[in-house]
């Protein structure tokens, strides 16, 4: 890059903010802790949001408690666990029901290659839904809501019998390989790109005239300018991507029927479905240890989609 | 890396868009211009080596619609990214091309099907019906022997010709022969071993190995005998058979050999099969034919399907509507609350809330279902209630719903925390004031900025809700259900229920999914048309 | 890289965007090239190379069983010894979901296994797929089985699996709660109710109702599901859901839970574990859930279960696990030499035994399992005494609708009323 870039859209997106809402309040002073006044602005906000925790992790709390209970039972789980055992966990990562650790390598692999690329794909149509105009624009972007629509386990007849045919002639990517399963899922491909066209409209687009004026290709646009700035919406979606697919199980369940192809969704559900009286331990155990990369990647996200457009620059 | 295709072509530079002005634009150009054109240069060199190793394969296996979409992919990669006109198609087509080979042809091949009687007993061909029903009635022979078998050959071990050396199990008498006819073989001519013919003057003997492989050419020679013929069963086995039925290509009729019965084609239900003289099947096995709009006929005429029908919709519209609705309140509701730096803790609050997200919702969905057992469930039992839940049929819808926000408010307060950030701070800061102006502040201003953006969301969310198979079949599988209507359940949604008709009954009937799958389609297509239209939020589109 | 004004959270994303697209890229180069930005149509993925890190090492062996989660452990030193007896490799693969489906749909479309392991009331749909193969067994062969397991696996007159087990149900008591055995299910009734415990009766229900754990109740009733030619084939067009036995059936299930003996609550996820807690005097499961009670110390008897006094004596479904040759599979030779010699082996049925202690199909192996173990003894006893579970393919449209009219009549609605309307509900799905 030789040319600098403009700057970051600072005064752009404040301004046309304060044009649409006309002249916002400037802040309120910080008010000292536990005041009548902390009460009524902040106080309240932890009451609500205690609440709101105890709701979000009540089952949660059970799973655990289900993952350190020795008897593995419905029955004999509560929200906390009378007994107190890492079993589960030991007999999981053992192998003893299924290659455990094998599901969880192909499922974490999995999850970021196809996450990374439906972001990226979705990112790169929705660049073109934003900044383009050209025919078929509109149609596009109607039909591909629509088609989004069709849940795609009902075609799974069809998915199942065009893969049995693919692996006839690229075995490495028929039935019963990851990436095989890996390309169903590309059908998600374009499934951000409502969300992320959305938050591309509200980047200025003097910036990437500015920029495109000063010699950078559409691609430069792209790649050094733009997307930076949607850096939270990416963020979103990377995390819903990512959760999406270490989810799915009922094309998974038909698609991998081999032990060593298998994700945690599927190899998990086969654990109790096979036992379903006694395998509870192990499957919260499975469930626990599933939801650490989920968990992980919102805590490295989480500055990304809370820190905002405005992190950078408008606060600064 | 450097040498692997590391960024898409959608990355590689190419020159500014026809509007662009090009003032300026060189000297940042020609320094990418070299390894823009080397990496376009490899890539596209890649999908052509790709395609010409792929095409000879297909063309071998008759795959005509698999060569289509090759070439014409390949040909629309080359079009696009190897000249510096379509710019928005650079940017639209990877994505474009994965929808359409995954889900469009997907949704095209399961119309084709909602057209076909394809389901259990219908899914071969006319011919492997006839050879299934055919095959199966080989009968054994009553008190016939079973042989140790040895195959052996004087050509060669793939291709044959095939011989059988056979040692009868009973009597250890040892006889040789092939599709002409079986014979005698005198003691000494061969070594018997374990009671199993191991070597033979001028044969070759097969391995299991080469039996196992030489396939259909082995388990299909039949050596004749008086009353039937001997055939192998497995690598080291044979024994002496008979072929109760044959199919009469002439007349198309499957006659039994012993009797003289004939079976002819008549047409049951929608699909034919091989009838006896009363017009009922003879045979289980019937093929893939199809059959027109009959499926679709069956959706609209069949009492147990429409029967139901209006009640199971009306209840999926409120169930996709609350479930939505209510985990889009629940969730901005709590991302506004939060969004304000002076929370110490923020951070901590906002990872407890996600933690319904980060667990699996298939254990999720199990998990609940258990809570809300009437007697040994965990929310009776810390409310001390004994409500039914699941077997009432509002609590049961009541149950549904909780599960769902809880499953889908995570969802909802991320994209909202998220969203939220990108309105301007000044308009944020309007609602962290109190009072009335701060609502009204917060719905003028701050509501419909945000809708803009989440607006899309909800109603793919909605459709996703509208056939959350999931959330209902692994937590209510559609119950309770009333006494008089054991296939439309209280909490069934439209998916659930079809689903249902079209695989509980006899074995699955996957064309009569198809139809309703398609249908199902267009319901929920109609249904966001609808919604879009109200929210006009594709003002912006335009 | 726009630098001088990028607050560093931009920069890191950045980096890890790039980091993961390249990670993403590099994987799916080895893999198969998905997201190299040159996305044709599905079919010109490319192996790019052999040591990929997605693709799984299957397919090669010699030999495919499927098996479901259970079976497929039990198996794999079967298969590994008749592997090494030919001299070729056997792959057991577990299939956890749906495995009758899959199966069929994979054998259909020529991805199927040589071998599969179910039950026997698969075989009808299997035959109407043209799935598997009848077995040519002879006389001798199959004098070592058990009668009950080889009219399981009889099939329109033909032997289609190898069996290998038989399973049905029987009644668990607590002796600490009820100490003394019951002559008749009345006696269970009211000795479970006088025992004090939670619950007097642990019998699988759930909101759906379960038609297989409540057949015994069923049939002592007078009810049965399709009635039988005289060789004791079922005969689809005699439906009996709905006949007067069922109805004097469902009138007993009202009856049984108005005095709380039956339950919607208790379910197959917690009926079991209600039972080992002491928290049921009795239980009726299979053999399923004998480990599961010997592990809890739960002091125990078992006995087949008795009828209502006065009426049929209970016949529980009698099941059949079975192996199957796959019509379409690529090894068919090998198959049937696997399921005829190598699985009908003594060891082999000693070796599934003990990996999952059902009574065996063969004769000489039942006798030392009945000597070892009195609890097998009476599951073999309940199994001689059962009634062959339906394989014809109509039965997929009797569990459900049967199942919900159970539920619905424990949570109060009219019996002869909902047994009749079911029995109108299945007929007609049988058209």
């Amino acid at each position: 890059m030789t040319t600098p870039i403009p700057a970051p859209p600072t005064t752009a997106a404040t301004s046309a903010a304060r044009d649409s809402a006309g002249a916002a309040p400037s802040r309120t002073a910080r008010p000292g802790p536990h005041g009548a006044r902390w009460w009524r602005e902040v106080g309240w906000r932890h009451v609500v949001a205690l609440v709101a925790v105890a709701f979000a992790v009540f089952p949660v709390l059970f799973i655990l408690s289900a993952a350190f209970n020795p008897l593995g039972t419905v029955a004999s789980t509560g929200l906390v666990p009378r007994q107190f055992t890492l079993s589960n966990f030991t007999r999981l990562l053992s192998g003893e029901r299924g290659p455990f650790v094998r599901w969880y390598a192909n499922t974490v692999v999995l999850c970021l290659v196809v996450s990374s690329a439906q972001v990226f794909a979705s990112a790169l149509a929705a660049y073109a839904f934003s900044r383009f105009r050209f025919r078929g624009r509109r149609g596009g972007l109607l039909s591909l809501l629509l088609i989004q629509m069709f849940p795609q386990f009902l075609a799974v007849i069809a998915i199942f019998s065009m893969f049995s045919g693919v692996g006839e002639v690229v075995p490495a990517a028929g039935l019963n390989t990851l990436v095989g399963y890996g390309l169903v899922l590309m059908g998600g491909a374009l499934l951000h790109v409502w969300l992320i066209k959305g938050f591309f409209d509200t980047v200025p687009r003097e910036l990437d005239e500015a920029a495109t004026i000063d010699g950078a290709s559409h691609a430069q646009v792209f790649f050094r300018i733009v997307l930076p700035l949607i850096a939270p919406v990416l963020a979103t979606t990377a995390l819903l991507s990512f959760v999406g697919v270490i989810n799915e199980f009922l094309i998974a369940g038909i698609f991998l029927t081999d032990d060593e192809s298998k994700t945690l969704a599927v190899g998990l559900y086969g654990i109790i479905d096979s036992d379903r009286s006694n395998n509870l331990g192990l499957f919260a155990a499975g469930a626990v240890l599933f939801s650490v990369p989920v968990v992980l990647l919102f805590q490295f996200l989480q500055r990304f989609i809370t820190g905002g457009l405005t992190a950078g620059s408008v606060k600064g | 890396m450097t040498s692997t295709p590391t960024r898409p072509p959608a990355a590689v530079p190419a020159s500014p868009s026809p509007a662009a002005p090009r003032r300026g634009a060189d000297a940042g150009r020609r320094s990418v211009t070299a390894s823009a054109a080397l990496l376009r240069v490899l890539l596209l060199g890649t999908l052509a080596a790709v395609t010409v190793w792929l095409a000879p394969a297909l063309v071998a296996r008759e795959s005509w619609v698999g060569l289509t979409a090759l070439v014409v992919g390949a040909v629309s990669l080359v079009a696009v990214y190897s000249t510096s006109r379509f710019v928005p198609a650079k940017y639209l087509l990877p994505g474009t091309l994965f929808l359409l080979a995954l889900v469009v042809y997907p949704i095209v091949s399961t119309l084709q099907l909602s057209f076909t009687n394809f389901g259990d007993g219908k899914r071969g061909t006319k011919e492997e019906a006839i050879s299934s029903i055919v095959g199966s009635s080989v009968e054994q022979l009553p008190d016939s022997p079973t042989y140790a078998l040895t195959v052996a050959t004087r050509g060669s071990v793939t291709e044959g010709p095939f011989s059988f050396f056979l040692v009868d199990t009973r009597t250890g008498e040892v006889s040789v022969g092939d599709a002409d006819g079986v014979q005698e073989v005198e003691a000494g001519e061969v070594t018997v071993t374990d009671g199993r013919v191991s070597a033979a003057d001028g044969w070759t003997l097969l391995t299991p190995r080469q039996v196992n492989d030489a396939g259909a050419a082995v388990q299909e020679l039949t050596l004749p005998t008086e009353d039937g013929a001997i055939r192998a069963q497995g690598v080291a086995r044979a024994f002496e058979g008979r072929t109760v039925l044959r199919h009469d290509e002439a007349t198309d009729t499957i006659v039994n050999t012993r009797t003289g019965e004939r079976f002819g084609i008549g047409v049951v239900g929608d699909s034919e099969f091989f009838v006896g003289p009363d017009g009922r099947p003879a045979f289980s096995q019937s093929w893939l034919q199809g059959v027109g709009l009959s499926n679709y006929e069956r959706i609209v005429t069949d009492d147990t399907v429409s029967g139901a029908f209006l009640r199971v919709f009306a209840w999926t519209l409120a169930f996709a509507v609350l479930a939505v609705g209510l985990s889009f309140a629940v969730g901005l509701a709590l991302a506004v609350v939060l969004d304000d730096r002076r929370i110490r803790g923020q951070r901590l609050y906002r990872s407890l809330l996600l933690l319904p997200y980060a667990i699996p919702s298939v254990i999720a969905l199990l998990v609940w279902s258990n809570f809300y057992n009437r007697d040994f469930g965990l929310i009776n039992e810390l409310l001390g209630l004994r409500l039914d839940w699941l077997g009432d049929p509002w609590l049961a819808k009541a149950a549904v719903l909780l599960t769902s926000v809880w499953m889908g408010f995570p969802y909802m307060f991320v994209v909202c925390t998220g969203a939220l950030q990108s309105i301007p701070g000044e308009l944020r800061e309007a609602a962290v004031m109190d009072g009335a102006r701060a609502w009204t502040a917060f719905r003028r201003i701050v509501l419909p900025l945000l809708l803009v953006a989440v607006t899309p969301l909800l109603i793919a969310s909605f459709a996703f809700n509208f056939n959350n198979f999931n959330a209902i079949e692994l937590l209510t599988e559609g119950g309770p259900f009333p006494p008089d209507s054991p296939s439309a359940g209280s909490t069934d949604i439209l998916i659930s229920y079809t689903y249902r008709l079209a695989f509980g009954g006899s074995g699955a009937q996957f064309g009569f999914a198809a139809a309703v799958s398609a249908l199902l389609f267009l319901v929920t297509a109609v249904l966001a048309a609808v919604q879009f239209r109200a929210t006009r939020s594709l003002e912006d589109v335009n | 890289m726009p630098s001088s004004t990028t607050s560093p959270s931009r920069a890191t994303l950045l980096r890890s965007l790039a980091l993961t697209t390249c990670l993403g890229l590099t994987l799916a180069a080895c893999g198969g090239g998905e997201g190299t930005g040159a996305p044709g149509t599905t079919p010109s993925r490319v192996p790019a190379s052999g040591e990929s890190a997605a693709a799984p090492e299957r397919a090669d062996a010699d030999l495919v069983v499927w098996a479901d989660d259970k079976r497929a452990a039990a198996l794999e030193d079967v298969a590994q010894r008749f592997g090494e007896e030919n001299g070729i490799t056997v792959a057991v693969q577990t299939v956890s979901q749906d495995l009758q489906t899959n199966f069929v749909t994979a054998n259909t479309a020529g991805n199927g296994p040589d071998v599969v392991i179910g039950a026997h009331d698969w075989i009808g749909n299997m035959v109407q797929n043209g799935a598997v193969d009848p077995l040519a067994l002879p006389e001798a062969e199959r004098a070592q089985f058990t009668d009950i397991a080889l009219q399981g696996v009889t099939y329109e007159g033909k032997v289609y699996g190898l069996p290998y087990a038989v399973e049905t149900l029987a009644l668990f008591r607590n002796t600490d709660l009820v100490p003394e055995q019951p002559a008749t299910f009345d006696d269970v009734v009211a000795t479970g109710l006088a025992s004090g415990a939670e619950n007097p009766l642990c019998l699988q229900q759930g909101q759906e109702g379960d038609a297989y754990h409540m057949q015994p109740l069923y049939t002592s009733a007078g009810g049965y599901l399709f009635g039988t030619t005289d060789t004791g084939e079922y005969v689809p067009g005699d439906l009996g859901v709905g006949a007067p036995g069922s109805i004097t059936a469902a009138q007993k299930v009202a009856e049984l839970a108005q005095q709380g003996v039956l339950k919607t609550s208790i379910t197959g996820d917690n009926s079991i574990s209600l039972f080992t807690e002491g928290r049921c005097a009795y239980l009726v499961s299979g053999p399923w859930a004998t480990a599961d009670v010997k592990t809890s110390g739960t002091p125990y008897a078992l006995s087949p279960v008795p009828g209502f006094a006065g009426m049929a004596p209970a016949q529980p479904f009698t099941g059949v696990q079975a192996f199957y040759v796959a019509s379409k599979g690529e090894n068919k030779a090998f198959a049937e030499s696997f399921v005829l010699d190598a699985a009908a082996r003594p060891e082999t049925m000693r070796a599934l035994y003990e990996a999952e202690p059902r009574p065996s199909a063969m004769r000489e192996v039942l006798a030392e399992q009945s000597a070892a173990d009195p609890d097998t003894a009476v599951f073999a006893e309940a199994a001689a005494g059962g009634r062959i579970l339906p394989a014809l393919p109509q039965m997929a449209a009797v569990w459900e609708p049967l199942g919900k009219a159970y539920a619905a009549v424990i949570n109060g609605a009219d019996p002869a009323q909902t047994m009749t309307t079911t029995g109108e509900t299945v007929r007609a799905s049988l058209q």
